[in-house]
């Protein structure tokens, strides 16, 4: 007998404000209004992230539904009548805006995020300004110290509006799951579990800091300045390891202010520590710039034609007198497949040894 | 009597009970009248309303902050409306009630209830304003008032408790949600750690608990009930499986701390002594027979709950550092008074139920071959004794345990199988899901049919002659008895049979002991439903043998109250209700008038375990269930509504 596969796939049949669309099973609400056009205000969502229905911005209404249901968590079913765009909802979305800026500091200025910010937007959106936050007055919390679990990234309670992108990354993502909500009530912070038995730790791949809508998860080491709009994005791969990973520079002037994940490549968008936090070589002061060649004792810059010459001389020399095999190559990780490949080339047939090597990974 | 208003629940008025409202739901309520001796109710407040006892007494104002802070200190904060929405309703409400608040304050408490009860993720959020709007509509002239003159509202006295209605039709109240909530998030030792706060038998009850809780989870009014037993075997298979095993550390017990004892090893001496060892004192367990466990291993089948799974529970308690006593039998090697002489100052008696009932009817004295009481039969069984297997076995009884001797007679290699049962398959007791699988496994039914005589050849069983059954008048219960329908006799041949109607409790061990216990007029140990004291000073009781047979998480829940009890009884002389019992009353009082509805969306459909074909588990012993996959744990764990509720009781004292 054939088991008809395409039973899980079907067709469904639902008026979203009024217009009829079709959709497949399986899809949310939200994935369905996307798809046409709808636009339904969204702040937890993440489509890389299992739907955390946390924030409640994406609630609509369904006919025949007493309460209004989060879109982003709600599977379409046959003949579902959906309002996204109701005076109640408007209403809804406003209010529970406010609420999250209630505890939340108006500082856009001094943050990176600032342009490129999701909860900048909506307010910006809902045209939400001081006056409306009069009624909300709420008294400040103390949230103490608050270390996140690595020396590589820094968590701004004040700045969280808990939505808990971070702590799905942490478990759906980098399959660590070290995150947790800690506390009750408007004292409510993202922390890290205690290490237990099953030897859960961090390893500071950044996933976390990398699903933050806010910023309230920045780069603990400081990160050049820049701004969302005055940045290029150069989409490039990273050249730690051999996976090959895509990711994205984002240049100010000349300086890398930091790496954003891309969607696609190898890694659709995951990185580890390395890849997303490891660039501050590009602009350091140590960095090699031009060859070198040590005469006497000292480090002396020269240009690549003198520094060249003066390696063939040196490689001529020692094959004439000990061999070809008398000289071995070591190559870097950090260069591309193309340049490795040449680089055995030369060895292997120019120089005539097949003592070539690669240090693996950095 | 006149009629006053009560309060307000679910949006309807509720009144003081007039004559014919006599047993109804708000009769029960409204006889709550003190939360303790000699401290009155004066009012209680919950997630769908309050109630007023005594008006004098009740500041309305000052009870709605005080509910409001317990809400906020609740809220998990996870979503925006009830995190920062209790919050400033909690903060409005301290200002109105310092007299600090202003008109614009009241109609902010409104806006925002509005938001937390239409915008929240969970249960808690949806019901956690409701009673406060529901008294600034009652008593709209104390809140005008109050900003208006800016009064001083002093601060009341209230008993607060958080609970949801699946933890409250749990014996043991774990904290289901909680530990759901963990699945979810991906921590299982987390999600473990929650049920072992109470519960040092996850594994087992994960496996063949009767799951009240399942039956109160509101998820089944939308569509099924949460999966919540396979949900704990799913955490609890997470530490059975691990590589290493990791065992609980001994206890550091409290120096000069009194010895207590435990007779019996079943689940309720075993969850006792748990958590007195928890609390600091040195436990000895004394058992009757080789193995810990009670019930859990001499009784339940491997097939339901393999042995492995038991044993490494109890290993729990004795990594802990209790002394298990084996073949110590109470009344034979020694008696309660020697304990006392021994010097511990405190006993549980957890005997359980061991002893099967017969049928009463001729042919069963002297026992022919063949014949054996159900339990007797399964012990063997479970021990690895020989049971000659014949062709034909009447198993007689509608219970767990019918069931359970029916299926492993099956598994023995009997060929046919009969069960006997008086009444309809609807009424049988066991567990719906144990009379699929042996119907699946082919058992023969054979309802509406009582034994009449058992019929022998040469002391030999060869058959048993039943009679059917018919619906009687009506009895004091109003439940109609099923009669003998005269002249509908038959014979089942059989060279096996094993009645299964019921346990008695070995009171005889207690004779003769220079300790008195009482003993019930239905042959049970006498002691105190709430304390578990029995007549005799320094000794409790609990689990099967006060409660006749019952449930694996009953007798748990006896274990756990009788540790608590002891601990009472050795540190301050006398044994009293704990708040947190004194609250579920309250809530039982308060479920007497609620009518729940779940006004969501549902769909997602609950996901089930496996089972292993029936060709292939009828020949083995090994587990028929299969656990959830983490996939569908995850799934499964989703579906929960998250039903926290809040209770609030003002009072005296
Ligand atoms: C066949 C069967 C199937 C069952 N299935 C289920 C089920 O699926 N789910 C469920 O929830 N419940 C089930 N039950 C019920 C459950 O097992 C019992 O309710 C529970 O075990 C009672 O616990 P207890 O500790 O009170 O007594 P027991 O479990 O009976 O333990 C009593 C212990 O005391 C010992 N003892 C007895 N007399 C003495 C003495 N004189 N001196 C010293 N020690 C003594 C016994 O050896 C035993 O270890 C089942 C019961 C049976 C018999
Ligand atoms: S850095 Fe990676 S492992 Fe550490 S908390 Fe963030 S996501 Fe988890
Ligand atoms: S740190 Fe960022 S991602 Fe994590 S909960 Fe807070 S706002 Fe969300
Ligand atoms: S308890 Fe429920 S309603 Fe409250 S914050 Fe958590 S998820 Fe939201
Ligand atoms: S849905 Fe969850 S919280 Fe509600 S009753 Fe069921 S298990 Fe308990
Ligand atoms: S986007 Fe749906 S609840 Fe946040």
């Amino acid at each position: 007998m054939v088991t008809l596969r395409t039973k899980e796939l079907r067709r469904i049949h639902l008026t979203l404000d009024g217009k009829p669309v079709l959709a497949r099973s399986g899809q949310t609400i939200l994935d369905v209004a996307r798809e046409n056009d709808v636009y339904i205000p969204t702040l937890c969502y993440s489509d890389k992230l299992r739907p955390l229905g946390t924030c409640r911005m994406c609630l609509v209404e369904i006919e025949g539904t007493a309460m209004p249901v989060t879109s982003c968590t709600t599977p379409v079913s046959e003949g579902m009548v959906v309002h996204t765009d109701t005076a109640n909802l408007d209403n809804l979305r406003r209010e529970n805006l406010k609420l999250i800026l209630t505890r939340h500091p108006y500082n856009c200025p001094s943050c990176d995020i600032n342009g490129a910010c999701e909860l900048q937007d909506l307010v910006y959106r809902y045209d939400i300004s001081h006056q409306d936050m009069h009624a909300y007055q709420i008294k400040p919390a103390d949230f103490g110290e608050t270390p996140w679990a690595t020396p590589l990234i820094t968590y701004h309670p004040r700045r969280c509006i808990l939505c808990g992108r971070c702590v799905s990354a942490c478990t759906e993502i980098a399959e660590v799951g070290v995150l947790a909500y800690k506390g009750r009530g408007s004292d409510t912070i993202i922390a890290s579990t205690e290490p237990n038995e099953f030897g859960r730790e961090c390893i500071s791949c950044g996933e976390c800091l990398a699903s933050c809508p806010v910023d309230a998860l920045v780069e603990a080491n400081g990160q050049p300045k820049g701004k969302a709009w005055e940045t290029k994005k150069v989409k490039t791969i990273c050249t730690y390891c051999g996976t090959g990973c895509e990711l994205i520079l984002n240049v100010s002037g000349n300086k890398v202010t930091h790496v954003s994940p891309s969607r696609g490549g190898v890694n659709q968008g995951a990185l580890c520590a390395k890849g997303r936090f490891g660039y501050d070589f590009i602009n350091h002061k140590d960095r090699l710039r031009s060859p070198m060649i040590r005469r006497d004792g000292y480090w002396e810059e020269v240009n690549w034609d003198v520094a060249l010459d003066y390696v063939a001389d040196k490689f001529a020399a020692i094959k004439q007198r000990e061999g070809a095999d008398a000289l071995a190559g070591l190559s870097s990780a950090r260069c591309t497949n193309e340049e490795n490949y040449l680089f055995q080339k030369l060895f292997r047939g120019v120089l005539g040894t097949n003592n070539v090597d690669h240090c693996a990974r950095l | 009597m006149t009629e006053t208003i009560l309060g307000i629940w679910d949006n309807q008025v509720i009144c003081t009970p007039r004559p014919e409202d006599e047993a109804s739901g708000i009769t029960k309520l409204a006889e709550l009248r003190e939360y303790a001796p000699g401290n009155p109710v004066y009012a209680v407040m919950g997630w769908d309303g309050y109630f007023i006892y005594d008006q004098a007494h009740v500041d309305v104002v000052d009870m709605a902050r005080a509910y409001m802070e317990v809400v906020q200190g609740e809220s998990c904060g996870k979503c925006v409306p009830c995190r920062m929405g209790t919050r400033v309703a909690a903060d409005l409400l301290t200002r109105i009630a310092e007299g600090r608040g202003a008109q614009e304050d009241l109609d902010s408490l409104r806006k925002v209830a509005d938001v937390v009860s239409q915008g929240s993720l969970c249960e808690l959020g949806h019901s956690a304003l409701c009673a406060v709007i529901d008294l600034l509509n009652q008593h709209p002239d104390e809140f005008q008032r109050t900003v208006t003159e800016g009064i001083r509202h002093p601060r009341g006295t209230y008993h607060t408790k958080v609970t949801a209605p699946c933890v409250e039709a749990c014996p043991e109240r774990l904290d289901i949600p909680r530990y759901i909530e963990m699945i979810k998030a991906g921590h299982y030792p987390e999600s473990l750690e929650v049920i072992e706060e109470k519960n040092p038998l996850a594994a087992v009850c994960g496996r063949v608990c009767v799951r009240f809780c399942e039956f109160a989870c509101r998820r089944g009014k939308l569509d099924d009930p949460i999966s919540i037993k396979h949900l704990k075997r799913f955490v609890s298979d997470v530490r059975l499986d691990a590589a290493v095993k990791i065992m609980p550390d001994k206890v550091h017990v409290v120096p000069d701390a009194p010895l207590v004892a435990v007779i019996g090893a079943g689940p309720a001496g075993v969850t006792a002594a748990y958590h007195l060892l928890r609390k600091g004192y040195p436990v000895e367990i004394f058992e009757a027979s080789g193995a810990a466990g009670g019930m859990a291993v001499w009784g339940i089948p491997d097939y339901r709950l393999p042995r492995d799974v038991v044993r490494s529970e109890v290993e729990i308690i004795t990594s802990m550092g209790a002394i298990i006593h084996y073949n110590q039998r109470l009344g034979r090697d020694f008696s309660i008074a020697d304990l006392k002489a021994r010097g511990f100052k405190a006993v549980f008696v957890a005997i359980g139920a061991q002893l099967g009932t017969g049928l009463r009817i001729p042919g069963e004295e002297p026992a022919p071959e063949g014949y054996l009481p159900g339990i007797e039969f399964l012990h063997k069984v479970n021990a690895g004794e020989a049971v000659k297997a014949g062709d034909s076995a009447v198993i007689v009884g509608g219970g767990n345990v019918a069931m359970d001797c029916c299926r492993s007679a099956l598994r023995l290699g009997i060929r046919q199988v009969h069960l006997v049962y008086r009444r309809g398959r609807e009424e049988m007791p066991a567990d719906k899901l144990e009379v699929h699988d042996a119907e699946e496994e082919g058992i023969i039914f054979h309802m509406q049919c009582n034994p009449t005589r058992l019929i022998t050849e040469n002391g030999k069983l060869t058959g048993v002659e039943c009679v059917r059954m018919i619906l009687g008048e009506p009895d004091a219960t109003g439940r109609r008895r099923p009669v003998p329908q005269e002249g509908s006799e038959f014979i089942i041949p059989c060279d096996m049979l094993f009645p299964a109607i019921g346990q008695r409790i070995d009171t005889s061990c207690l004779a003769d002991d220079g300790a008195s216990l009482d003993v019930t007029k239905h042959g049970t140990v006498a002691a105190d439903d709430d304390t578990l004291l029995t007549s005799e000073e320094g000794v409790f009781a609990g689990g099967d043998c006060v409660s006749g047979p019952a449930t694996l998480i009953q007798a748990m829940a006896a274990g756990l109250r009788a540790s608590n009890s002891i601990d009472q009884y050795l540190k301050q002389g006398y044994v009293s209700l704990s708040d947190d019992e004194r609250m579920s009353r309250v809530y039982r009082a308060v479920m007497a008038v609620d009518e729940d509805s779940v006004q969501r969306l549902g769909g997602a459909a609950r996901k089930e375990v496996t089972l292993r074909p029936v060709k292939e588990r009828v020949d083995d012993f090994d587990e028929v269930e299969q656990g959830l996959s983490p996939e569908d744990a995850l799934l499964e764990a989703d579906r929960c509504l998250r039903c926290y509720r809040i209770l609030l009781v003002a009072t005296d004292k």
